[in-house]
């Protein structure tokens, strides 16, 4: 279970997250729409520590991010791909995948190496698991992110506008693989602007607008004139973005 | 005094003479690579007052001539602290102290290169602040500063010219002593001269053949 609870984010003047709530269970997939700035990446960055909470608590299967000692716990439980990729360009896309469960998991080096292969593999890298990041177009590079992630067996799947950074091709590549994961059964919180992709997988949306969590509805609900929709703020979001 | 014409014990002088400077330049070169690096990973770690006071240092060393710093270890320090230096020693210190705060310039010019966002994936897959420096931020920060270390490393090696005016009988020594026999200026500083470029030539081929090594992975950036 990661819980979310009344988390509140400033920085300077500005309240980025005012008390935001959320519940995930195992199993689910939860994607959390809102415009640009409305604190959907913050929310990530606060449940995996990368940002210092202002108020509220996030716990990952009971352990709290807030302290120190929990994090380490917290941050083995959740995997996190992010917008932008951050890969280690000095190392091949094999030896990016293996670096966290080799030094952090304390695996052996050849059967880390053995499993990072079969992840690339499951994301269509076979044949580039010995490239470095450079030499990846950005599709192959996110999928490379994702098998990092998945490396780490992750319980939740944190997913940082992923597909943001890429052209529709690779958009498909990376949301393909996304889909067979969310089969699978693979918790994830799923930040995106891909609504249509977002509707297809998830169980539950939220939706973040100027860091409050204005609904919380199942997928299907979210999208009906009754539910998401009588709220007019989400109409106006869905009408532009369809829009477009 | 009677002039005379060079022997070929000369040849043998001038070997000493430039083993003594190579001998030096790599001692040095040894120490302030380790003290350089170890002053940068403390300001990694931001360790504090530490980090301040190395800064500092670094400024120090880095703006002020390398022939002060020498003649203020050989002579300052027996007056001041009462403590007797032999020339080798002065020479010792103030070259490694010299040469490691460049070291922790360079170093931390190429740590800071590193992007944060790769930082942050590794801290959030559970690396340690220790790991994250060995496996992520070091290896690049080495392959940024490879460069300007092989620079500063060739300059090093002239560098060591310098000590000979504290009586150590280096290769720049050797030429002056030869000089005042021979007087022949011309044929004794060319040769030394070109003996000084051997050695910096060797250390910049050893040092491009590294770079080209540690840099193998952006060799495809932009293609």
């Amino acid at each position: 279970m990661l819980t979310v609870e009344n988390v509140r984010k400033v920085f300077g003047a500005a309240t980025v997250l005012g008390g935001v709530d959320l519940a995930i269970r195992p199993g689910e997939v939860v994607s959390v729409l809102g415009t640009s700035g409305s604190g959907k990446s913050t929310l990530i960055r606060c449940i995996n520590g990368l940002e210092r909470l202002d108020g509220g608590r996030i716990t990952v299967d009971g352990f709290d991010v807030s302290k120190p000692k929990e994090l380490a716990e917290a941050r083995k439980r959740s995997g996190t791909v992010f917008q932008l990729f951050n890969l280690y360009p000095h190392m091949t896309a094999v030896e990016n995948v293996m670096l966290a469960p080799v030094e952090v998991l304390k695996r052996p080096r050849l059967e880390a190496e053995a499993k990072a292969r079969e992840i690339l593999a499951s994301v269509g890298l076979a044949p580039r698991a010995d490239a470095y990041p450079a030499q990846l177009s950005g599709g192959q590079r996110q999928r490379v992110g994702l098998a990092r992630a998945l490396a780490m067996e992750p319980r939740y799947l944190l997913l940082d506008e992923v597909t943001s950074a890429l052209d529709p091709e690779m958009t498909a590549e990376v949301l393909a693989i996304l889909a067979e994961l969310a089969k699978t059964g693979t918790t994830m919180l799923f930040v995106t602007h891909e609504i249509e992709f977002a509707r297809r997988i998830s169980d539950r949306i939220v939706f973040l607008d100027a860091g409050r969590l204005l609904v919380d509805l199942p997928a299907a609900e979210f999208f009906s004139p009754a539910g998401g929709l009588a709220n007019p703020r989400i109409a106006q979001f869905l009408s532009k973005m369809h829009r477009d | 005094m009677r002039y005379t014409e060079f022997t070929s014990y000369d040849l043998i002088l001038l070997a000493q003479g430039l083993g003594v400077s190579v001998g030096l330049f790599l001692a040095t070169s040894a120490i302030g690579l380790a003290l350089g690096t170890l002053w940068a990973v403390a300001r990694f770690y931001r360790v504090p007052v530490l980090s301040q006071a190395l800064t500092l240092l670094a400024e120090l060393l880095k703006n002020s001539p390398v022939l002060v710093q020498l003649f203020l270890v050989f002579f300052g320090l027996p007056a001041f602290a009462r403590i007797n230096v032999t020339p080798v020693e002065a020479a010792l210190i103030t070259l490694s102290l010299n040469t490691a705060a460049f070291v922790f310039v360079i170093a931390v010019s190429g740590i800071e290169a590193v992007g944060r966002d790769q930082i942050e994936a590794a801290r959030v897959f559970g690396l340690t602040r220790w790991q994250v420096l060995r496996r992520v931020v070091g290896p690049q920060a080495v392959a940024f500063g490879i460069g300007p270390l092989i620079a500063l490393l060739v300059n090093q090696l002239q560098v060591t010219s310098l000590i000979s005016v504290i009586g150590i009988t280096d290769l720049t020594k050797v030429g002056n002593i030869l000089n005042l026999r021979t007087l022949k200026p011309f044929v004794v500083w060319s040769v030394v001269g070109l003996l000084y470029y051997g050695a910096a030539k060797l250390v910049a081929h050893l040092g491009a053949r590294l770079e080209t090594r540690l840099r193998a992975y952006n060799s495809w950036r932009g293609l």
